[in-house]
């Protein structure tokens, strides 16, 4: 297929990184694991003079606790180190369950979280787990830095906050009280499929109530989105499967899907509300799974 | 039948096996030749358009172009594979007629530079009104595709045997269903690709196609050759399913190139482009009718189709033909009418795709059937066991049947499927169907009109005997036919497996063999190679009947050792008697060739379908239906097979799992998508959905014993037949697991969801 032509870039550091990206401003892209942006330069959609790759960047690829601040994910981080990371297996299950969702092993060793999220489609995986778990991300650049939560940094069809020098470094789950998380994804085939739609939530069970939940929705919108008014009506409620279906009702209510190739915006909103309430009932049940 | 064999019919481990999975095997895409070129060809943009002007002087004077061609350099003969219609040109000139048609190549010397030059083609062209929807294809004032083809018809079929009407009239019974079929595509894992060189005026190509034959009587016939000067050496190959039985383009393309340059051109496709090239399933609207008896015995069957054919001809007469010729195989009735429009549309053109023609047919036949047991309340098990064909049986368009074990197929696959407990016990949303199938075991008659025999086999013996070589012109795309050819040439020598050897599928070499389609290879090829392995036999008995002084009638050989039957311990190995041969006699070769006996009716389109030899299963497959959201599992397939004598259990089985496998793709999860533009909107695998690993279900592959008398050990056909039953077979079990039923293929979970909904919405307005 055809590859347009670029200046190669491979900085050995972060700060020759950011100095080079703000050196070259808008000409540049940054390269990662490269299975998005190198699709989208074959099928001409993209055609940078350089692409700076970040394959020596080896300060942002461990994943790590940090007392107080909690686990904290180097952007570079692939798919694989998710979701064979002990860590995250043991302390939020979820996040390597949806990991392991995603593509085929060869992406999957190739893949980033940073490239996940900077991609900014609805339909990525990571992005509502890591919302649902409260996750908030470091944007470096030349000229400083500054962190925001995960869920801030979207703001449109594959539109996000992030301008042009900035470098996603890493993102941090903070420690928190939540009892149970997952993510379900929809696909049309048991591997390889890209989510019809996802949905995944994080809960917070005291006794029979929902002290506080949070739902996400993949492939739902635009962006990436937080159902809100289903999260208010939840919100101190007693457990029960009414609560959950009615749930799902709102969070189907609020979602914007499309008419796509993988399906109808009818059946995609039907599938936001069934998911949410089986997401719902699972971390509830479950835990972090 | 159970005589005892040394080789056939046992699982020999593939002769190509260490090769492919060490990776060492060699693809044609692998080869590399000093000076070798890279071609690409230019495609149209549209879906159908007049060509005002090409320009390529900008792309000449890029750096590392060493060619460039439109139909000006290049001949005008048109061709195609059904030689009823050849339609198509090597590069369009007046007009294209779909997004991908032909319009221009380049040589280079590296791929980058291929798409840089493709990028300076200027091509004007002034966009026509497409044919898009082949149900409006026929209609008044419909643009033409080819202005010599009226209302867009390609192929038109009315037959009718016995009295349709008077048996309708007569029927206890009578019931009509429509249904549609999508189109898919056959996704070979390796992409298409050729490699084209001249030596003065004969011409060499490596292509990765499943009939040497057809290409090089094509490529001869499009250059104006003699055969002798085109030479098609097959290398290894990734697969093909009805996909890479004809000349692609890329060939003409790079032999053009390659002539022009003066060196080696590999051209190739990549999985965008092999998806534009297509060939693959007709869509395909079908209408049945069927008059049943009380019992449900079938009288009359009427089909009326219609199939989206593309923009070309490709094999499409014959799908056309066949998708009516072979639903009267596996039940018996005597009256048939087949209808049936093969319309163009500004679309890429349809082909064979394993089990030509017949699967979607099938599903229609099949659902239908379903439909008409339900009104009479009959177990679907029962209405086919009832109408299930016998052997020496005659189709009402004359196919003569001689093996055929449909009943005991059904019989087995209700046993082990545990039907008659299922179909009583399994709760809403669980569901039970079955339905049959059956193909020919190689066509009739050849593609092209000749009277050479359809393969032919040589077998030499080394000079010391330690090794003999199988020379076929067939094609192992995969299937196995190495591995089986040279197991029925060990039996019918009396030699082993382990000491055989290969070459296959080069024209230079190799004799003829029209190649790997309609499920030819083990019944046609593997008799040319079993009279060329007892041609050897005979020789190395003689031979030992003079060394042992022992009459001829007296020896035999099995597994490498020459035997007197009546004296015990006089024996010689296979190997010093034929080496005695060498020295005695010279070369110790063994010859045979296979032709068809004349088969079926005289009716117009008789040929298509004859066989000398027909397989016949049953199916039955069991899902598990989410009903909030229409997701399908599958827990289990059964599948009972009448295919006769198995040579290679294992790579049988091998079959029966990959011909499901594909269609159960086509049941529920492959579709070819496109734009009102005319553009694939899934020309990949990421939305063009073929099966994963992970989707497969238990899978239980069943042989009945049979014995084809026709066939060489009686073997019959395995290849394709496994895909016929399968998406009727999904069809009913969805169907019995949601007592609604989806009309129209693929049967996606959003469908299956959208039914249940409505079918909900339906008894609440009814409720209230
Ligand atoms: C066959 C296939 C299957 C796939 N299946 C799935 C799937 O199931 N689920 C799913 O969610 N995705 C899937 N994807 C998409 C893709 O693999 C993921 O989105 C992946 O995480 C992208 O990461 P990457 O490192 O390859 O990104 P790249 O392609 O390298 O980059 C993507 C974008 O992010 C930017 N970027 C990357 N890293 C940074 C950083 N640290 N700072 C700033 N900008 C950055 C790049 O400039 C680019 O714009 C699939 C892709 C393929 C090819």
């Amino acid at each position: 297929m055809y590859m347009p032509d670029f200046e190669y870039h491979t900085p050995r550091t972060l700060s020759e990184a950011c100095a080079l990206l703000a050196e070259l401003g808008e000409k540049a892209t940054v390269l990662a694991g490269g299975t998005d942006i190198l699709h989208k330069m074959k099928v001409g959609k993209l055609a940078p003079e350089h692409l700076v790759s970040l394959k020596n960047l080896d300060e942002i690829r461990e994943i790590r606790h940090e007392a107080g601040r909690g686990i904290v994910i180097g952007a570079l981080t692939n798919h694989a180190a998710i979701y064979n990371s002990p860590l995250l297996q043991e302390r939020y299950l979820s996040l390597p369950m949806a990991a392991h969702t995603m593509a085929s092993t060869q992406i999957c060793n190739l893949g980033t979280v940073g490239g996940n999220i900077v991609n900014g489609v609805p339909s990525a995986d990571l992005p509502p787990i890591l919302i649902a778990l409260q996750a908030t991300i470091r944007l470096v650049s030349a000229s400083g830095e500054r962190s925001m939560a995960l869920e801030d940094f979207f703001c449109g069809a594959a539109e996000t906050v992030i301008a042009p020098g900035e470098l996603l470094t890493e993102i941090t789950i903070p420690d928190q009280e939540t009892t149970g998380s997952t993510y379900i994804k929809f696909g049309l085939r048991r591997s390889g499929a890209l989510a019809v739609t996802g949905v995944a939530v994080s809960v917070c069970v005291e006794g029979d109530k929902l002290r506080d939940a949070r739902i996400v929705l993949a492939s739902a919108a635009p962006t990436v989105m937080r159902a809100t008014a289903a999260e208010d009506f939840l919100r101190g409620r007693t457990i029960s499967d009414e609560a959950l279906a009615e749930a799902g009702t709102l969070a189907a209510a609020a979602s914007r899907p499309r008419d796509s190739i993988r399906g109808s915006a009818e059946y995609r909103k039907n599938l936001a509300e069934v998911l949410t309430k089986r997401a719902l009932r699972k971390a509830i049940d479950e835990g972090h799974v | 039948m159970s005589a005892n064999y040394n080789v056939i019919g046992r699982s020999v481990p593939r002769i190509d096996g260490p090769e492919k999975v060490t990776g060492a095997a060699k693809y044609t895409g692998d080869l590399k030749f000093p000076n070798m070129l890279f071609g690409k060809i230019l495609t149209s943009p549209h879906a159908h358009a007049r060509i005002i002007s090409i320009d390529t002087s900008e792309a000449e004077k890029l750096p590392g172009v060493k060619a460039v061609i439109t139909h000006k350099d290049v001949p005008t003969l048109k061709y195609g594979l059904s030689p009823a219609r050849w339609d198509e040109n090597i590069f369009c000139s007046d007009k294209v007629r779909f997004v991908g048609d032909k319009v221009a190549a380049v040589a280079c010397l590296d791929e980058d530079t291929c798409y840089k030059a493709l990028k300076l083609i200027k091509v004007e062209f002034e966009e026509l009104p497409a044919v898009l929807d082949f149900l409006h294809a026929m209609d008044e004032g419909q643009p033409l595709v080819h202005e010599e083809y009226e209302r867009n018809i390609n192929t038109e079929i009315h037959q009718e045997f016995g009295d349709v009407e008077k048996a309708l009239a007569e029927a206890h019974h009578v019931r009509s269903d429509t249904f549609v079929g999508q189109r898919t595509y056959q996704s070979p894992i390796e992409p298409h690709s050729a490699i084209s060189m001249w030596e003065g005026e004969k011409l060499t190509i490596y292509s990765s196609t499943q009939s040497p034959h057809y290409f090089q009587h094509y490529i001869a016939r499009e250059f104006g050759m003699p055969m002798g000067d085109v030479r098609i050496i097959k290398p290894y190959l990734g697969g093909g399913f009805g996909g890479k039985l004809e000349p692609t383009g890329l060939e003409f393309a790079g032999a053009v190139l390659a002539k022009l340059t003066g060196r080696p051109v590999r051209t190739f496709y990549d999985r965008a482009e092999m998806f534009a090239h297509n060939r693959g399933r007709h869509a395909q609207h079908m209408e049945i009718t069927t008059g049943v008896d009380k019992d449900g015995k079938i009288l009359a069957v009427k089909a009326n189709f219609i199939m989206d054919g593309g923009a070309y001809t490709s094999l499409g007469i014959a799908s056309a033909y066949y998708a009516g010729a072979l639903l009267p195989m596996t039940y018996e009735f005597d009256n048939y009418q087949f209808d049936m429009f093969r319309v163009y549309t500004n679309l890429p053109a349809c082909g064979a795709q394993r089990g030509h023609g017949a699967p979607q047919p099938k599903y229609a036949f099949e659902s239908h059937l379903d439909n008409v047991a339900a009104d009479l309340g009959i177990d679907p098990m029962d209405i086919r066991i009832i109408n299930a064909r016998r052997p020496d049986t005659v189709t009402p368009n004359d196919f003569k049947v001689n093996s055929c074990k449909m009943r005991e197929c059904l019989e087995r696959a209700r046993v082990i499927s545990d039907w008659d407990e299922k179909k009583k016990n399994l709760p809403h949303g669980r569901g039970i169907g079955v339905a049959t199938g059956s193909f020919v075991t190689g066509a009739g008659y050849p593609i092209y009109r000749t009277d050479l025999p359809h393969a032919a086999a040589f077998i030499k013996v080394h000079e010391d005997g330690t090794a003999a070589t199988l020379y076929t012109g067939s094609v192992d795309l995969g299937q196995g036919s190495d591995t089986v050819l040279c197991q029925m040439a060990a039996e019918a020598m009396g030699y082993r497996y382990e000491q055989m050897k290969i070459v296959a599928a080069d024209t230079e070499i190799t004799p003829l063999d029209f190649g790997a389609y309609a499920s030819r290879q083990t019944y046609m090829s593997g008799a040319a190679v079993k009279q060329a392995g007892e041609e050897v036999r005979k020789q190395v008995l003689d031979m030992a009947s003079s060394m042992l002084n022992l009459p001829v009638d007296d020896l035999d050989c099995e597994d490498g050792i020459v035997f007197s039957k009546s004296r015990e311990g006089k024996s010689l190995t296979f190997q010093e008697v034929a080496r005695k041969h060498f020295v005695l006699k010279g070369p110790l070769l063994g010859k045979g060739a296979y032709t068809p006996p004349k088969l079926g009716g005289s009716f117009k389109g008789a040929a298509v379908g004859t066989s000398p030899a027909y397989s016949f299963g049953a199916q039955v497959g069991e899902v598990s239906i989410d009903k909030e959201t229409g997701e399908i599992t599958v827990v289990g397939i059964w599948d009972v097979h009448d295919c006769g004598k198995v040579i290679n259990p294992r790579l049988l089985h091998g079959q029966v799992h990959g011909a499901l496998y594909m269609g159960m793709g086509e049941s529920v999860w492959e579709e070819v998508l496109f734009d009102d533009k005319g553009r694939i909107k899934n020309a990949e695998l990421a939305n063009y959905r073929v099966l994963t690993a992970m989707d497969m279900p238990p899978i239980q592959s069943e042989v009945v014993d049979s014995y084809e008398p026709s066939g060489p050990w009686g073997v019959k056909e395995i290849g394709e037949g496994a895909t016929n039953p399968t998406l009727g077979m999904f069809s009913n079990a969805i169907f019995d697991a949601m007592g609604v039923r989806v009309n129209s293929l693929p049967l996606t979970y959003e469908k299956v969801w959208r039914a249940l909904k409505e079918k909900r919405e339906r008894e609440a307005a009814e409720k209230a």
